[in-house]
């Protein structure tokens, strides 16, 4: 019971605070009406305030208390200030997704570009990788022996396909001994070493021996190499 | 009967008086089996001007002829702290001075004494040798030359002492050429027999092989890569001029002088096959005097020209082989391992040395020229080749890695006195001895 009527009673007491309420409104606005352009320009200063990104807590609060008007007016700027503000938006935006759009593309240009330039490197690598393969696969041979191993014939068959690609290269091959047993005799036996290299890749088919220059050397380091 | 006895009286006293009478009395006979070393005494050389303040020249004297003396492997240098006479202080010069029985007291059988006189960068030394044994003075020299001559005075002092003592003279003013890599490319230099004064003949920038002595000694035959193919050159060291004399294709090497000085025996490879022609100095081919499907390399003459012994591998692996100058009569020498090379015919013609692989190492040989008696000289782990001779045939010189890196030696033939000569950077090869320098 009790419960019940103070809920009447704080029910009331809000009905008779909101007429009063009505009262004072409509008496404030007859008073003020005469201030009324001025007080709104000032509201709109207040919004523009607002506006600039300083919102105030208090003319929040004060303005709905001034009047119905200065309230629509300020929520029409508001309005009218929210509608500019997502248009910068909306400009913002276009911008930015046009920037994006152009920065996409650049990216995409710069991509293929280095794309393109890896794919070529690449092809250089792989190039200079498969000559330097060439280069450096050596072959080796038996102590004090200058006939061929199936190895160096596995490993001469896979040059001769290069060689036959680079038909306008001079190809050097150097047979190498180190210095044990007498250099005169390395020199001799690189020699032929690097001639069985030779006429093997003439015999597999590599053309005119005019190309190749061959060299029987020394070397202190390493046994019995040959270098193509 | 009366007759016969004075005769034979006078027989005896010419057989006892003849090595006093004739000046070639032989103190020494190395080639005998009882061979000792002859023990002798070498002071200190009085500095007559007294300019040697440091000591310097009476110590590098002292020096130079107790390395040389001991080096020829023929006399036991007696210590200088036993002798009786300070070996500072004694005078020199004068015969009568000598207390000829302080020196044999101590053992002495001959005595070596001098003085120099040094003074505004002239140097020069007297020198005398004496036989303690007979009171007697042997030889006296005098040099006359720079502070830096110093060291060839007293090699041609000791060759001196050698021929008084043995009837023949020393090797301690000749040469040693050989291939070093020290300055990153293998270039010739010519040092002293000893190591010392090393002098950069090539300056290829390349590599620089198988030096060869020219009989005059005027001459350096070798193989370079300077211009890319390894080809023959000879340089005249006197008159500091190189011509290239050889380029043909492919391989131009191993350069052997014939005793003429005016042919040279080398192995080309233009045929397409490693053979051994005969070139005349200017590069001309005279003669191909090998002919087989085989490696010939590393020609060497004999003395009177005739013969040379050369390396094959006609048989499967190198040996050493000899034909005639013609290139007939090929005979196989070697038969003991699966490995030999760098043949060199000794002055005298009478062996032939050789590094030959045993054991998994190189060791020097040598043998008589029909390949019977072949005797190993060396022992040392790590790889020893290259034998060259000196001109007299007492010594040889060679490559040896036994410390490491591959350095050079000398020994006497015998296989005996093995003593590293110099020490250089990086590894050294291919010395040959030079012949007597004039």
């Amino acid at each position: 019971m009790v419960k019940r009527l103070s809920v009447y009673l704080l029910v009331f007491g809000l009905i008779v605070s909101f007429s009063l309420f009505l009262n004072a409104c409509s008496k404030k606005a007859l008073r003020e009406g005469i201030e009324k352009k001025e007080e709104s320009a000032k509201v709109e200063e207040k919004v523009k305030e607002e506006l600039k990104g300083e919102p105030k807590e208090e003319t929040k609060v004060s303005q709905p208390l001034k009047s119905e008007e200065t309230d629509k007016a300020a929520t029409e700027a508001q309005l009218r200030e929210e509608e500019l503000k997502k248009q910068k938006e909306r400009e913002e935006a276009a911008r930015k997704e046009e920037a994006a759009i152009k920065e996409e593309a650049a990216r995409k240009e710069e991509a293929a570009i280095k794309e393109e330039a890896a794919k070529k490197e690449e092809a250089a690598k792989r190039e200079a990788a498969v000559r330097e393969e060439f280069e450096n696969t050596d072959i080796h041979f038996d102590f004090d022996k200058f006939s061929l191993t199936n190895q160096a014939r596995e490993i001469l068959a896979k040059k001769v396909s290069w060689l036959q690609g680079h038909t306008d290269l001079k190809i050097k091959i150097e047979g190498y001994c180190d210095e044990r047993g007498s250099n005169e005799y390395n020199m001799a036996l690189g020699e032929r070493r690097a001639n069985s290299a030779m006429e093997y890749l003439v015999t597999a088919g590599v053309e005119a021996s005019s190309q190749f220059i061959v060299h029987g050397l020394i070397t202190t380091a390493g046994l019995s190499t040959l270098f193509i | 009967m009366k007759k016969t006895g004075y005769i034979f009286i006078i027989f005896i006293c010419l057989l006892f008086f003849s090595p006093v009478l004739s000046h070639t009395k032989t103190y020494i006979d190395i080639d005998s089996p009882s061979f000792r070393r002859f023990p002798i005494a070498i002071t200190y050389f009085k500095d007559i001007k007294g300019k040697d303040n440091k000591g310097d020249i009476s110590k590098e004297i002292f020096e130079v002829l107790t390395q040389d003396l001991e080096i020829s492997g023929l006399f036991t240098i007696i210590d200088p702290s036993l002798f009786i006479e300070s070996p500072v202080d004694s005078k020199s010069g004068n015969d009568n001075k000598i207390n000829f029985r302080d020196w044999s007291a101590i053992g002495a059988e001959a005595l070596v004494k001098g003085s120099f006189r040094f003074d505004n960068g002239s140097l020069e030394i007297e020198t005398k040798l004496y036989d303690v044994f007979q009171c007697r003075f042997l030889l006296g020299k005098r040099y006359v030359g720079k502070r830096q001559d110093l060291r060839k005075m007293i090699h041609r002092f000791c060759n001196e002492i050698l021929l008084s003592f043995t009837g023949e003279k020393g090797v301690f003013d000749t040469k040693i050429a050989f291939v070093s890599d020290e300055s990153g490319y293998k270039e010739i230099y010519v040092i002293d027999f000893d190591g010392h004064n090393m002098i950069k003949i090539t300056n290829h920038k390349s590599i620089a092989l198988s030096p060869t002595w020219s009989p005059n000694g005027k001459m350096i035959a070798f193989t370079s890569y300077k211009d890319g193919n390894p080809d023959l050159y000879v340089k005249d060291i006197i008159a500091n001029k190189e011509d290239r004399i050889s380029h043909y294709k492919g391989l131009n090497i191993a350069p052997a002088w014939f005793p003429d000085g005016k042919k040279l025996a080398v192995t080309l490879s233009l045929e397409g096959n490693p053979e051994i022609y005969v070139l005349d100095k200017d590069g001309k081919r005279l003669k191909r005097l090998t002919n087989d499907w085989g490696i010939d390399v590393s020609p060497t003459l004999s003395p009177d020209g005739k013969e040379i012994a050369f390396v094959s591998d006609r048989s499967g692996n190198p040996d050493i082989y000899v034909m005639n100058s013609q290139g007939e009569n090929v005979k196989r020498l070697t038969f003991q391992t699966k490995y030999s090379a760098s043949p060199k015919w000794s002055p005298k013609g009478d062996k032939i040395a050789f590094s030959s692989l045993a054991e998994g190492h190189f060791y020097i040989y040598t043998m008589n020229p029909d390949g019977t008696d072949v005797r190993r000289l060396t022992s040392n782990s790590g790889d020893n080749e290259y034998p060259s001779w000196s001109p007299n045939g007492r010594f040889l010189t060679f490559t040896s890695a036994r410390g490491g890196n591959k350095r050079i030696y000398i020994m006497r033939a015998d296989g005996s006195g093995q003593r590293q000569i110099g020490e250089f950077k990086g590894n050294q090869l291919n010395p040959c001895w030079s012949p007597r320098l004039q």
